[in-house]
């Protein structure tokens, strides 16, 4: 107890204080605008364990500039070469190429937006774990300022942030703030976040455990999960990309794995109880409920990663329910 | 005619009757256990805020507006409150119009001490989380009871368990030390005039009560703010005021062990044996027996004011008369039927008084002071928790600068004052040692006026903690 950071080390005598004047910084008029947030400020960065070696950037970095040089001098190859057979021709190929880079620039771009607003993602979790921690109090109005602005451009959302600033006042301690906006806030967003993964591993459970062949199976799986995944991390207001983060593919790349050897499975099942149609459909069927459950983890996979505050034991999305939705599928089937 | 034996001439309109009381029986029992009670106990000493706290705990219900922490508001399955008619007609009811209206009157002002019992019954409407109680029942109701009565009443609880000589002696022992003895000397004086042995008259009876009365009275007034005054009725007489029951007071046991009939001893024994069952058993029995929750108001900040003999008397208080209440985990019968308090929340009151970033302090304060009554209600198998809070809010935490250090002060008007003002009220240390020996008076903490136009918002009183509260007592009962 002695080790808290707010006892006061010199006595102070109660006092009253004449004239009204609140310090300058009680008011609120220059907290940090949402953008200008900028992660943990106190917390120590964790320093990496594992040894610097100059080769590793020095090597990526020389082989992506060769290959852009390499790509350079195709170019003006492809360009000369087209030139050199008719101007028209070579127009309309320099226009092609100008639309490809173009095209290319916007990719990146894109992809940079959307990494940058995970990244605040992780930023604003990593902050409001440090405030929980630290269990004090008056910094937590920074944070439902950088939260509310995260959603600034979100109709949507606008009503429950409204409400979380009328019931937020001066006595609630940060945990008590952060506490408020994971309830007011975003538990909205996993309700609906839930719903779609519901959706999602229904969805792939029918579709894989109609569809005829493991080809076919990985297609759904990989589009499923996918669409699934753009979903969710829309609805907390990240946007993953086409990459979105490693994690999140991992995961997926294990789903479709999964989709190819349940396939594999069910054959030699199937053979071994002799091929009668009961055997293959309930093959079929339990594959169906594994791809099912398999995308619904991708889901809430998702919602943990795309989260600004992180989930308490009270109220981390289930697998639960999903199971119970799952069980029904095969009487929508049959 | 209506009398116990049946008109022969109806019996059918007999058997009518008969069914109807027994389908009466019925529905009201499948009532109980599709609406629910639920007996809340606001228990406190004198002046730990008893009456604020009920005004705005139905104020806020009504409402609804300020409870962001109730889960049954948050996930909006609350639907609305309102106040019944108490099915217990004999006691008076409580008077929330009228202490809302002194509330938020202009100027406002707090309502006075209490002075008798006042119930009330709330019925919440809500709908229930599991998909199968919504199918039989869309909308569910549980009835609230609260009750509220002067604090000085619950210091009668630890009597129950004690009789005339244990009580005396008791009384006696601890008006041994200060600031007590000097406070009750004038007492203590007629007490060596009067011998056990002596013979019973009236006069004598009645001079010893008035002058018993008086020390109670003075020890209430005092600057120690002593809690632990019994009986409570001396106090606050109620309807009782003027009664023979009430003229009594503790007497040194008689010397020879035992006093013949017709002494004083033997009339003060009498009269403390009727007090006990026909006042303070009969106010328990209505009142106390049947609770399922509780939350026991402690004005920890007044007796830190007051010092270190106030602290030490109100954690005797406390403990006292926490152990006459039944607390434990029942299975479903007693949920059913009611009888054992399985949740406790103390809670410090008044936690506007100092800035927010103390509450902290506060709690842990608390905690330490009650271990305890804590303990002994855990081990009974009740579910305890602390927390400081403020059933109306009067001031605002602001940060200002005094000679170069940043304070945390608050904003507020202090009683008996028109104009706001913004004071540091000292703070409470996270240690065990709350009353450093160099310092003459550490804590002088200010009791505020309520804030202008509070309430006017239609939200329900501002409050601190208050929903967190009301989480904790009801929001199992709430799903």
């Amino acid at each position: 107890m002695s080790d808290r950071n707010h006892s006061a080390p010199v006595w102070q005598a109660p006092v009253e204080l004449e004239p009204l004047r609140p310090a300058p910084d009680g008011g609120g008029g220059n907290r940090p605008g949402p953008d200008e947030f900028a992660g943990p400020a106190g917390a120590e960065k964790v320093r990496d364990i594992s040894r610097w070696n100059w080769a590793v950037p020095a090597f990526f970095g020389g082989v992506f500039a060769l290959v852009l040089v390499v790509l350079a001098f195709d170019a003006s190859d492809l360009l000369s070469r087209a030139f050199a057979s008719g101007y028209a021709f070579g127009l309309g190929v320099s226009g092609l190429l100008a639309l490809v880079v173009f095209a290319a620039l916007w990719l990146a771009l894109d992809e940079a937006i959307s990494i940058r607003r995970l990244r605040r993602i992780d930023a604003l979790r990593a902050e409001a774990e440090r405030l929980v921690i630290a269990d004090g109090h008056g910094s937590a109005g920074h944070f439902a300022d950088a939260v509310s602005g995260f959603y600034r451009d979100r109709s949507d959302l606008a009503p429950a942030i409204e409400s979380l600033h009328t019931s937020v006042n001066d006595a609630h301690n940060d945990r008590e703030v952060i506490a408020l906006i994971d309830r007011q806030v975003l538990a909205p967003i996993d309700q609906s976040a839930y719903n779609s993964v519901l959706r999602a591993s229904r969805d792939t459970a029918v579709a894989t455990a109609l569809s005829p062949s493991a080809a076919l199976d990985v297609v759904i799986v990989l589009w499923r999960n996918l669409k699934l995944v753009r979903e969710v991390a829309s609805l907390y207001g990240a946007r993953p990309g086409r990459f979105g983060s490693w994690r999140l593919m991992r995961r997926m790349l294990a789903n479709l794995a999964v989709a190819g050897v349940a396939e594999g499975l069910s054959h030699v099942a199937v053979e071994a109880l002799g091929g009668s149609i009961a055997a293959a459909i309930s093959t079929k069927l339990g594959q169906g409920m594994v791809n099912g459950l398999l995308t619904a983890r991708v889901g809430v996979a998702t919602m943990v990663l795309c989260r600004p505050v992180a989930f308490t034991p009270a109220n981390r999305p289930s697998l639960g329910r999903v199971r119970t939705e799952l069980l029904s599928v095969p009487k929508d089937v049959l | 005619m209506s009398s116990k034996f049946p008109d022969w001439n109806n019996l059918a309109g007999f058997g009518e009757k008969m069914l109807d009381q027994a389908l009466g029986h019925v529905g009201s029992l499948a009532g109980r256990m599709l609406e629910g009670n639920v007996r809340l106990g606001v228990t406190g000493l004198r002046r730990a805020g008893k009456t604020v706290f009920v005004t705005s705990l139905i104020d806020n219900l009504i409402r609804g507006g300020r409870l962001p922490f109730m889960d049954v508001v948050a996930s909006n399955r609350f639907l609305a409150a309102r106040l019944r008619s108490s099915p217990d007609r004999s006691a008076p009811r409580f008077a929330y119009e009228k202490y809302l209206a002194n509330l938020t009157a202009t100027p406002p002002h707090w309502p006075a001490a209490t002075t008798g019992v006042a119930q009330l019954r709330m019925a919440l409407r809500y709908v229930p989380v599991s998909s199968m109680r919504r199918s039989i029942q869309p909308i569910s109701t549980i009835n609230l009871d609260v009750i509220d009565y002067p604090g000085e009443w619950l210091m009668d609880l630890p009597m129950l368990n004690q009789s005339f000589a244990e009580w005396s002696s008791l009384t006696l022992e601890l008006i041994e030390h200060q600031p007590r003895r000097q406070i009750g000397a004038r007492w203590l004086h007629w007490l060596s005039t009067v011998s056990a042995d002596q013979t019973a008259d009236e006069t004598t009876a009645k001079e010893g009560a008035a002058h018993y009365t008086e020390y109670l009275h003075a020890c209430r007034r005092s600057q120690a703010n002593l809690s632990l005054v019994q009986p409570g009725r001396f106090l606050e007489p109620g309807e009782l005021a003027g009664a023979p029951v009430l003229t009594f007071c503790p007497l040194p046991a008689p010397a020879s062990g035992s006093a013949p009939a017709g002494s004083l001893w033997a009339l003060m024994s009498g009269r403390f044996e009727d007090y006990k069952t026909n006042v303070v058993r009969k106010f328990f029995l209505e009142h106390f027996a049947r609770l399922d929750r509780q939350i026991v108001l402690v004005d920890v900040l007044g007796m830190l004011n007051a010092g270190p003999a106030a602290l030490h008397d109100m954690r005797m208080a406390l403990t006292a008369c926490l152990e006459a209440f039944r607390h434990g985990r029942g299975g479903w019968l007693s949920k059913l039927t009611g009888g054992q308090i399985d949740k406790v929340l103390f809670a410090a009151t008044k936690a506007d008084h100092i800035a927010a970033s103390q509450h902290g302090n506060l709690k842990n304060l608390l905690d330490m002071l009650v271990s305890e009554a804590r303990n002994a209600i855990r081990f009974e198998g009740a579910t305890v928790d602390t927390m400081a809070l403020a059933a109306v809010k009067c001031t605002e935490t602001v940060t200002t600068e005094h000679q170069g250090r940043k304070l945390a002060c608050i904003q507020g008007t202090p009683l008996g004052r028109q104009k706001p003002t913004v004071l540091f009220p000292g703070s409470i240390p996270d240690g065990p040692d709350l009353f450093p020996l160099d310092i003459a008076q550490p804590y002088r903490f200010m009791d505020f006026e309520p804030p202008a136009g509070v309430g006017r918002d239609g939200r329900g009183l501002p409050n601190i903690r208050l929903d967190q509260a009301l989480n904790f007592l009801l929001g199992d009962r709430l799903t």
